[in-house]
């Protein structure tokens, strides 16, 4: 079955449709929506809104874009707007104990387990810069949008974000107050 | 020349340096490996893989749909006069009275609680004796199959288990979940709605076990 007929029978209501376009893109919007929270439970809340939005908007979906695009923008979306309504942020918790990567793409377990870690530590509007930026693809105009500021605001965050996850990073490669460490040097 | 601030490097990750700038990190080799390791790990976060979402988190979402209506499932959750109208509920009927002697699901005995928290007792020997009653005996496994994966659903949003015993407890009601899903296959053996949430169902059963076995193996308790 292509993808067109599978969003039609999930426009219909049609549940194994639904069942097989989660099945397909759930890490995917999982990973952005988990990495702009910072937080295990709110991810998967975030998560969970952006499907049940996308289900529901599924009827105005006419195929402009990939599906895995517009999915992805909902994702997005959604989460930025329920961090903007809560009013209080969940503790970090650090690392992700719960959290598996689906298909790790960069062959260092390790180095991505950091860098997961880090971006947690980073200020909520840097992190969310520095991953619809860097980790999305998305350009400044478009971070601009979906946030409300300025594109050279977001270009400021972006770099004020990468100095400071790379410090982060530092910390994290010598966590026993040894001297700092390359941090690519493992 | 002093070296070059942070921000600076982290601009210079995606533009051209100034012609001073450039000088000076053709010889100033820290700011040259600072700049080389900023590029690496922009690179590396490009590079991030996706991430699975949490056990029970399908579960939890199709709980959800349903309960918002977004999933249609074939028509059922449109209620039991649809059920009658489409003969469905009639077909169904006639197969519990076919199965006679079957034990049916605690839905029947409508003690949904009793059933999520002792699946064991939930069991019941009465047998419909009219179509009538095995119709209103499949609306009732209906309902409580619906009851349970909105319950199942409501203890997976009250967060992740911390522990090995609250593990347990919803590996309980996921049973009870399995069970009433059991139940309304056994009541319409042929329908794909129910036969697919069966094997999602036993899917989440068999990864949370997974996880249980895990956690014990690792002495969280």
């Amino acid at each position: 079955m292509t993808e067109a007929q599978l969003i039609r029978r999930a426009c219909q209501g049609d549940g194994p449709a639904i069942r097989v376009l989660y099945e397909r893109y759930a890490a995917r919007v999982y990973a952005v929506v988990r990495r702009i929270a910072g937080d295990d439970d709110l991810a998967q809340d975030y998560a969970q809104e952006a499907w049940i939005r996308a289900i529901r908007a599924l009827p105005t979906f006419r195929g402009d874009a990939r599906f895995s695009t517009w999915l992805h923008r909902i994702a997005v979306n959604s989460a930025l707007q329920a961090l903007r309504k809560a009013e209080t942020r969940q503790k970090r918790e650090g690392p992700m104990p719960e959290t598996i990567a689906a298909n790790p793409t960069s062959g260092d377990v390790l180095l991505d387990e950091r860098l997961e870690q880090a971006l947690d530590q980073l200020p909520v509007r840097m992190r969310q810069v520095l991953i619809l930026h860097d980790v999305e693809g998305y350009t400044h105009e478009e971070i601009g949008e979906l946030l409300g500021v300025a594109p050279g605001t977001s270009k400021s965050q972006l770099f004020k974000a990468r100095g400071k996850m790379r410090i982060l990073l530092q910390a994290l490669m010598a966590p026993n107050g040894q001297e700092e460490v390359e941090a690519w040097s493992i | 020349m002093e070296h070059l601030t942070k921000e600076t490097l982290a601009r210079l990750v995606d533009e051209r340096p100034h012609p001073e700038q450039r000088d000076h990190l053709a010889s100033c080799t820290v700011c040259a490996l600072e700049l080389r390791a900023l590029r690496q790990q922009t690179e590396a976060l490009g590079s991030l893989p996706d991430l699975r979402p949490p056990p029970g988190d399908w579960v939890e979402l199709e709980a959800r749909l349903m309960s918002e209506g977004l999933v249609d499932g074939g028509g059922r959750s449109n209620g039991f006069s649809v059920l009658l109208r489409t003969g469905w509920m009639q077909a169904a009927a006639a197969v519990i009275l076919f199965l006679g002697g079957t034990s049916f699901g605690a839905a029947m005995s409508g003690d949904v609680e009793g059933a999520i928290h002792d699946p064991a007792n939930a069991r019941i020997a009465s047998v419909p004796e009219s179509v009538q009653d095995a119709a209103e005996a499949v609306y009732n496994a209906e309902q409580a199959y619906q009851q349970a994966l909105v319950q199942y659903g409501q203890i997976e949003r009250g967060g992740r288990a911390q522990n090995y015993g609250e593990l347990l407890g919803r590996a309980a009601t996921l049973d009870a979940l399995l069970a009433a899903t059991q139940e309304a296959v056994r009541i319409a053996p042929s329908d794909p709605f129910f036969n697919g949430l069966l094997v999602n169902t036993l899917a989440e059963r068999e990864q949370m076990l997974r996880q249980i076995s895990s956690t014990r193996d690792g002495g969280w308790f």
